[in-house]
């Protein structure tokens, strides 16, 4: 079996073209997915977590568009310079992408195979009939008939089917790079951790590096290997997953994993974080992303936007965390 | 004080030319939900707990059984004469994008019920303006600022606050909050959550809780009680603490192990409970609901239908035939 | 991505808000250069329709040197078969083109949503009997009515003809708002409002029909269009009498009797009153693009 193909995203910049000017919603951001890992990205609404994912496959719309950095995918090369068609057989053959809402995003006129044929003719399968053994396959892997499932249409699927047939659809083609932008959204408790479960083993069996893109951190924490997370379109805080979860560095990260209510621990100490997330009209131009909400400010976030720091496998961008990073409690990871 | 006994509800969908398809929402459900007290409906969608809600807000009918408000059952009266009763009884909707008209500002849209009370109680149209203030404050929202804009011009959790505070001009007795905070980014909902915690205390209004996580109901429901409800039927019910941590039916074991454990800071429980998927539910009514996805389901399971009780010494009530309490809640790591 | 610019806000009073809307609909006409165009070309008819018949004597002045006379700064579209002025026939026209257009747009738009609005909200047996009478209102074939009509009807007044084009017109109206309600209703807002126990009156009034006014006044805009079409044709058939000055009696004229279609001579006098047909639909057409951004506070204040 081939090797999962690393990604290396480098200084990329987003701009949104709005009626106050170009506007970043992601900026000079800088991530690299180990080959064969998960990766979560988490962030809240107009973290910019979405069209981070979208610059993987070079499909930022307008009024969007890529201004700087670059993309580089083992065995593609800088999506960022992918054009016409070069760029259309690279989604879907080397990178999947499961759409946000993928309940929502197949065509309720079409049957499931019908759909899947589609996509075999636009991207020039020689042997249709090959396509359909292997998203059979791939369905019962999900633990579902893929007979039926093809011969079905969109609104006689339940919501993790649907979920389960996104997952198909990018997987099919032998893509290596899989990208998940909220796959769990709308989905139930039990149903989620079906999907999560599918996703952790399906990776895992087809040697993928996959990148989750979501607003919850439950949703990654149970599967991903390494945890990115993204405020005002920057990343300010990556490492392995139970580092990040078990001694966050970042103001936010400490924010965000206290506002979330659990199961276990002291729930009185739960809190939420206060002000509001930006959007990018209201994004400072100077300094700290997070300083109008962060209990650490100090003067220096006024001023200067922190650099991330890495150090022992964790980066961290914040002037307060500095310091206080290197004695990392090591965690056990499951 | 609001009660119900043996509550059902069934939607018949139109179907095709042969007949109408009927979907059993509710099938016998009894509740009590007292004074000041918090109470939490819990169950994957479709399971009855949002039309159970409704039910209770008097914004859906229901077919048999009886509620009864404050000693006066709702059977016998006409739709006229229940408006009193249900008008202290308010629903706070799901998505607070669609629950505030876009074209009307919040101060258009805290006036229309105020002026309506001051009318009933003899005040003066002043009043109205006041009260709005001193709700919007109650909530935590800054009337000088809310007041006079339309809601596209607040964030997620400011819409809540101000859905919060329209509910209120109604003096409620009780807020019923169905999924109250799933739409509003992560780090604003625990916020939103201790406003109606803190409601409760301060102006002694019941809340109900209508959630499918069970984590957010152990942070607003503590001293609460809890009910699981598995497609229109109670499975479980009692003290919040006991049934998260002492959950003796499979259906709430379930529930519990797919939430999501945060490596690094949790561990699994060890027992957790993953149920059989229910590819097609609903086929057969006769026994338990649940025995085809449960684990641990025997032949008494398929021919009996449990009901809710105390059976083998449990603290809270259950339907089981085979009780047992099995440690499924993450564990919090030292 | 949304971007919220908020805008200076102060006071709540109706006055302000009202203030803060005509300041809206000035931004939001002032954003496309052919938005001011349809507003421009909308005035100017309303101004033929108002003082047009005042520019010229009761009876237009004929030439009987000058019939069908090519065009020229005298006659800057030329002349009918009398010698009269056609950019006096035009222009004296308007008034009564415009007003039935007004009327019939009124009332099509009027009795559409009431009638539209009641049964969706009310949904029921009030539904299926309102619906059952839209169906009937659409399958009258309003052509052959409005012949047989004019046999006994001679449509003098233009509030009469607008009267009966209203009244013929209004089913599309009612089955696009019956189905714009019932998704309205189930919106959380019109749920809670009726949560509050607020009155029918406000969740009409207040609630629903702002939220449907652009659609309405989209339907409304293009009702004018509509009738004008109609009652342009039906003089152009002939079917009604020559009484009025009229841009369809001129077509008729021009087409019949003047041969526009087949000599040189007459083909201003068809040219015209078709022009001024097809200005009036473009400034409505271009106006109408506005109107989701004017009723939506959030495209509004962008």
């Amino acid at each position: 079996m081939e090797t999962a193909p690393g990604v290396r995203i480098r200084d990329l910049t987003v701009v949104y073209n709005t009626p106050m000017g170009e506007l970043p919603a992601v900026s000079g951001v800088d991530l690299t997915l180990t080959p064969g890992t998960i990766t979560g990205v988490v962030g809240e609404s107009g973290s910019g977590k979405s069209t981070l994912a979208l610059s993987l496959l070079n499909a930022v719309q307008p009024p969007g568009r890529i201004s700087g950095g670059s993309v580089e995918i083992d065995g593609l090369g800088d999506v960022v310079r992918l054009r016409g068609e070069e760029l259309r057989q690279a989604r879907g053959r080397k990178v999947g992408y499961v759409f946000q809402a993928a309940q929502n995003s197949l065509n309720p006129l079409k049957t499931i195979g019908k759909q899947l044929l589609d996509l075999g003719r636009s991207h020039d399968v020689a042997d249709p009939r090959a396509l359909v053994r292997d998203a059979k396959d791939l369905l019962a892997r999900m633990g579902l008939d893929g007979a039926r499932v093809l011969d079905s249409h969109q609104h006689e699927l339940s919501g993790g089917m649907r979920q389960r047939v996104g997952i198909m659809l990018a997987l099919v083609l032998n893509a290596k790079v899989v990208v998940l932008d909220e796959p769990t959204t709308a989905l139930d408790m039990i149903t989620q951790a079906t999907i999560l479960r599918i996703i952790r083993e399906v990776h895992e069996e087809r040697a993928l590096t996959t990148l989750v893109i979501t607003h919850d951190v439950g949703a990654v924490a149970e599967v991903a290997d390494a945890l990115a997370v993204m405020y005002g379109g920057r990343i300010v805080e990556h490492g392995p997953i139970a580092d990040v979860l078990g001694a966050p560095a970042h103001p936010y990260t400490q924010g965000l994993i206290r506002a979330i209510p659990r199961l276990s621990g002291d729930i009185s100490q739960a809190r939420a974080l206060p002000g509001r997330p930006p959007t990018l009209g209201t994004l400072p131009a100077a300094g700290c992303v997070f300083r109008e909400r962060c209990a650490l400010r100090m003067e220096i976030c006024e001023t200067v936007e922190p650099a991330p720091v890495t150090c022992g496998g964790r980066t961290v961008a914040c002037h307060a965390a500095g310091h206080s990073l290197a004695p990392v409690k090591r965690k056990e990871y499951v | 004080m609001i009660t119900g006994t043996a509550v059902t509800k069934t939607f018949r969908q139109r179907g095709n030319v042969l007949g109408r398809r009927e979907v059993p929402a509710l099938r016998g459900v009894d509740f009590t939900i007292g004074k000041g007290g918090a109470v939490s409906f819990i169950g994957e969608s479709g399971c009855g707990k949002t039309t159970l809600g409704r039910i209770i807000a008097g914004l859906e009918t229901y077919d048999s059984g009886e509620i009864v408000i404050d000693g006066t059952p709702m059977s016998g009266l006409s739709h006229r004469r229940r408006q009193p009763y249900f008008r202290r009884i308010q629903l706070i909707h799901q998505d607070p994008y669609s629950a505030l008209n876009p074209t009307r500002t919040i101060h258009q849209t805290l006036e229309a019920p105020l002026r309506l009370r001051a009318r009933q109680a003899g005040r003066p149209r002043s009043w109205g303006d006041v009260r709005a203030e001193e709700l919007l404050a109650l909530v935590g929202l800054d009337p000088g600022y809310v007041l006079p804009r339309y809601p596209h011009q607040l964030s997620g959790g400011m819409r809540q606050r101000v859905v919060i505070a329209r509910a209120l001009t109604m003096d409620p007795e009780m807020l019923v909050a169905d999924e109250a905070v799933s739409m509003i980014d992560v780090s604003l909902r625990l916020g939103v959550l201790a406003l109606l915690k803190d409601l409760r205390e301060r102006l002694g209004v019941s809340v109900l809780f209508i959630t499918h996580d069970i984590a957010t109901a152990r942070y607003i429901g503590d001293g609460g009680e809890l009910y699981v409800i598995y497609r229109g039927q109670v499975v479980e019910r009692g003290a919040t603490e006991t049934i998260i941590n002492e959950p003796v039916h499979p259906y709430t074991q379930s529930l519990l192990s797919a939430t999501p454990v945060l490596h690094g800071l949790e561990r699994p429980g060890p027992e957790r409970v993953v149920p059989t998927e229910a590819l097609d539910e609903g086929k057969a009514d006769a026994g338990c609901l649940f025995a085809r996805r449960c684990p641990f389901s025997t032949s008494r399971c398929e021919a009996e239908t449990p009901v809710l009780g105390h059976d083998g010494g449990t603290g809270q009530l259950h339907a089981c035939f085979h009780p047992r309490r099995r440690s499924v809640v993450p564990l919090e790591t030292a | 991505m949304t971007v919220t610019v908020l805008p200076e806000v102060a006071g709540t009073s109706r006055a302000t808000l009202r203030r803060n809307f005509w300041r809206g609909v000035w931004r939001v006409l002032r954003r496309k250069p052919s938005r001011m165009a349809g507003v421009g070309i909308v005035a100017l008819f309303a101004l033929m329709g108002a003082f047009g018949p005042l520019l010229y004597p009761a009876n237009l002045p004929r030439d009987d040197n000058a019939l069908y006379a090519p065009p020229s700064l005298a006659h800057p579209f030329g002349t009918d078969f009398e010698g009269t002025d056609v950019l006096a026939l035009v222009v004296t026209g308007a008034r009564y083109v415009l007003l039935t257009g007004l009327a019939t747009a009124f009332i099509t738009v009027a009795l559409g949503t009431a009638i539209g609005l009641f049964a969706g909200f009310r949904r029921g047996r009030w539904d299926t009997a309102l619906m059952r009478l839209t169906d009937l209102n659409l399958a009258i074939p309003g052509l052959p009515l409005l012949l047989v009509l004019s046999t006994v009807w001679k449509f003098t007044s233009p509030l009469e003809m607008g009267l009966v084009l209203g009244l013929l017109g209004w089913g599309g109206v009612a089955r696009a708002v019956r189905s714009q309600t019932l998704s309205l209703r189930e919106r959380g807002f019109i749920e809670a409002a009726r949560g509050l126990g607020l009155p029918t009156r406000h969740i009409v009034g207040r609630e629903l029909l702002p939220s449907m006014a652009p659609y309405i006044a989209m339907n409304m805009l293009i009702a004018v269009t509509g009738a004008v079409y109609a009652q342009v044709g039906l003089f152009f058939l002939g079917v009604l009498p020559f009484e009025a000055n009229n841009w369809g009696v001129m077509l008729n004229l021009a087409v019949f009797s003047g041969g526009a279609l087949t000599t040189p001579a007459a083909l201003p006098y068809l040219l015209a009153p078709l022009l001024a047909i097809l200005l009036l639909t473009l400034g409505i057409v271009l106006i109408v693009d506005a109107m989701d951004e004017i009723f939506n506070p959030r495209l509004r204040e962008e």
